[in-house]
């Protein structure tokens, strides 16, 4: 399970007088600061496929950065399956799974040398690595592309090895942001396959994304955020009933 | 920190521009530059020295034993004229035009008895801007005239041979060099060798650490390793082993292929030279230098991590690189520079101490002692650049610039 509650990250503006005229009429910038994320509340079930929404700049990467531990949040609190993700970092990492639609993978080295190195260092031995790459192989059609290096795989490709590379580990919550960004149509139904394979694996998922027909075939439960705060939390039905007509009206009804 | 030096070295082996920079291009790249320079400036000079040069001569008539010892010169030609000795502009044209490669005008009052005529001066016009033989083979000819008249001025005044060579050499100093071979060839070459080392431990750096920094942010690489349980300095010093174990290959490579290529085009006397050159140093003074070497290494693997991490791009990390190489190169220009000895302010300026105590080792004339505080002041420094590198490695506004 995943809880995060009043989740608040700040960043010093290095050049105030850089910023756009948009920008600088962002209620979230106080003076040297802007409050990216103010009060993000949300919570995971096992099972369940949260749906995190928010138009473009909402707080929305910065928010999934802070679960994954990349970035530590000023104020608020996450917790992993009980563990304190501030107080226990290096525990937490053990149980997160985290794919980006931005993520690269080492060109240099082979598709199987990419998951084996994440194998690794999640401190996993070289049988049980060499087992749950096998076991990838299988669920991902990874085979015909394995053993050749990455950098010349297709996008497909790369993020079908970066699915395995996430998963290694046998994560107890998976996070993605915006996973199927500038995929073509089999690489996006690869990734909703996986996150379906994860639903009925009862493992929580966090997925951001701007699609909501993904949403709607994945989804349980819908998070809205906008300049930096919660401002819905519910179930998909709910979020649906908030315009009594499309998931677009009902997002647009959520930001206000 | 081992999972990630492995990964990166297998990497690193695998990139085909790394391997060129760091291996082939120091291996088949500088001999070939160097050897291409020593051959054809070898042979630059041996063409100038079997070719037979064309001279005229006005005035010869004031002097024909100068004109009949240089035509019978087999490397001289006397070429016929009709130059008059105050027409300086023909004469100037007539070498510039190449119809001679040079002219001798002797004045009317030439004499070969100095009793007489005191000294004279023969005027010599050549094209002294390329390499020539000129004035070489004019002066073997005249030191022999200079000294057969001497001789008869002396035997007409009487003067005896002990007193002959006073007046014409009246204090001889005669030198007794304490220098051995090794500190004579290790003045000369002992501060070039540093130089070499500390650029190319730089150069053969670079690429690695923009890659492994930069390069992982451009990639998209460096948000999933930062977000695995390996604590963040644990990553950063596997990558710093990688920049600093690709910039000691790269100089250590570079060094042995000059040597093994130095050994292999000298021949003979060289290869007594260096043979002799390198034997005299001891396998404890190559330690020491090694030693030495070390926190060179990592205060240019931490200065250039930190730059590669903090860049957006690979490109941006070779723009703040580039000043930094200039910066590096001033202390170590300080320590070839001639008459700065490991002395005062010097032995404490970093790297250049590092530098001028690698010379001193060379030489075979450092005091032990004072390598010590080199050591440790240039491994304080490098220590705290270290430690500065993990600090910059774990801020958020460099990672998510």
């Amino acid at each position: 399970m995943i809880e995060i509650s009043h989740l608040a990250k700040k960043f010093k503006v290095e050049n105030p007088k850089k910023l756009s005229e948009q920008e600088r009429k962002d209620p979230r910038l106080h003076g040297k600061f802007f409050h990216s994320v103010q009060d993000v509340n949300f919570m995971c079930d096992h099972g369940q496929v949260l749906g995190l929404l928010g138009p473009n700049g909402a707080g929305k990467t910065t928010t999934l950065r802070m679960l994954s531990t990349a970035l530590a949040p000023d104020g608020g609190s996450i917790k992993i399956n009980g563990v304190d993700v501030l107080a226990n970092p290096l525990i937490a990492r053990q149980k997160i799974g985290f794919l980006s639609g931005s993520t690269g993978l080492y060109g240099r080295l082979t598709g199987r040398e990419n998951i084996a190195y994440f194998g690794r260092l999640h401190g996993m031995d070289e049988a049980a690595i060499a087992n749950k790459i096998d076991e990838l192989t299988e669920l991902l059609d990874l085979s015909t592309f394995l053993e050749r290096r990455s950098e010349n795989f297709s996008t497909g490709m790369k993020q079908r090895i970066s699915i395995a590379r996430a998963v290694v580990h046998d994560p107890e919550v998976v996070i993605l942001d915006e996973p199927t960004t500038g995929l073509d149509i089999m690489a996006t139904q690869t990734v909703i396959d996986f996150i379906k394979g994860l639903k009925d694996k009862q493992v929580p998922v966090i997925f951001s994304t701007h699609h909501l027909d993904e949403v709607e075939q994945l989804c349980d439960t819908v998070t809205v955020i906008d300049e930096g705060r919660t401002k819905y939390n519910g179930d998909i039905r709910s979020f649906a009933g908030l315009s009594g007509k499309t998931l677009h009206d009902s997002f647009m009804v959520s930001i206000g | 920190m081992w999972l990630v030096f492995k990964k990166e070295v297998i990497e690193l082996l695998r990139d085909r521009k790394t391997l060129f920079f760091m291996i082939a291009l120091p291996l088949l790249f500088f001999p070939i530059i160097f050897g291409g320079v020593f051959y054809f400036s070898g042979k630059a000079i041996q063409e100038a020295q079997e070719k037979t040069l064309n001279f005229a001569v006005i005035g010869g008539e004031f002097a024909p034993n100068l004109t009949d010892q240089l035509s019978a010169r087999d490397d001289l030609t006397l070429v016929k004229n009709t130059l008059k000795g105050d027409d300086e502009a023909a004469i100037k044209d007539f070498v510039k035009t190449e119809k001679v490669d040079f002219v001798l005008v002797v004045p009317a009052t030439f004499s070969n008895d100095v009793l007489t005529s005191g000294q004279q001066t023969i005027m010599l016009y050549l094209n002294d801007a390329g390499l020539n033989m000129v004035q070489r083979r004019v002066n073997e000819v005249v030191k022999e005239i200079e000294h057969t008249n001497q001789q008869s001025a002396f035997i007409t005044l009487g003067v005896s041979e002990a007193i002959q060579k006073g007046l014409l050499n009246p204090i001889v100093i005669e030198k007794v060099s304490t220098a051995d071979k090794r500190e004579d060839l290790g003045e000369k070459i002992g501060g070039f060798i540093p130089y070499l080392v500390f650029i190319l431990c730089l150069q053969g750096a670079m690429l690695p650490a923009t890659d492994i920094g930069a390069g992982e942010k451009e990639r998209g690489t460096l948000e999933t390793l930062l977000i695995t349980p390996i604590p963040r300095q644990d990553l950063v010093i596997g990558k710093f082993f990688t920049i600093a174990f690709a910039g000691v290959t790269s100089a250590m490579v570079t060094i042995g292929s000059m040597f093994v290529w130095g050994v292999l085009l000298a021949q003979g006397m060289a290869i007594k030279l260096i043979t002799e050159f390198m034997g005299a140093i001891s396998p404890i003074d190559f330690v020491l230098m090694f030693l030495m070497l070390v926190p060179v290494v990592a205060i240019f693997a931490s200065l250039l991590l930190s730059l590669s991490i903090y860049a957006r791009s690979f490109k941006e990390a070779q723009g703040y690189m580039t000043p930094l190489v200039f910066l590096t190169i001033i202390p170590i220009i300080i320590a070839l520079l001639p008459g700065i000895e490991l002395k005062g302010v010097y032995a404490w300026i970093p790297l250049t101490n590092v530098a001028l105590a690698m010379k001193e080792l060379i030489k075979g004339t450092m005091d032990y002692m004072a390598l010590i505080p080199i050591f440790v002041s240039t491994s304080v420094i490098a220590g705290l650049l270290i430690a500065f590198c993990v600090y910059w490695f774990k801020r958020e506004k460099v990672l998510f610039r």
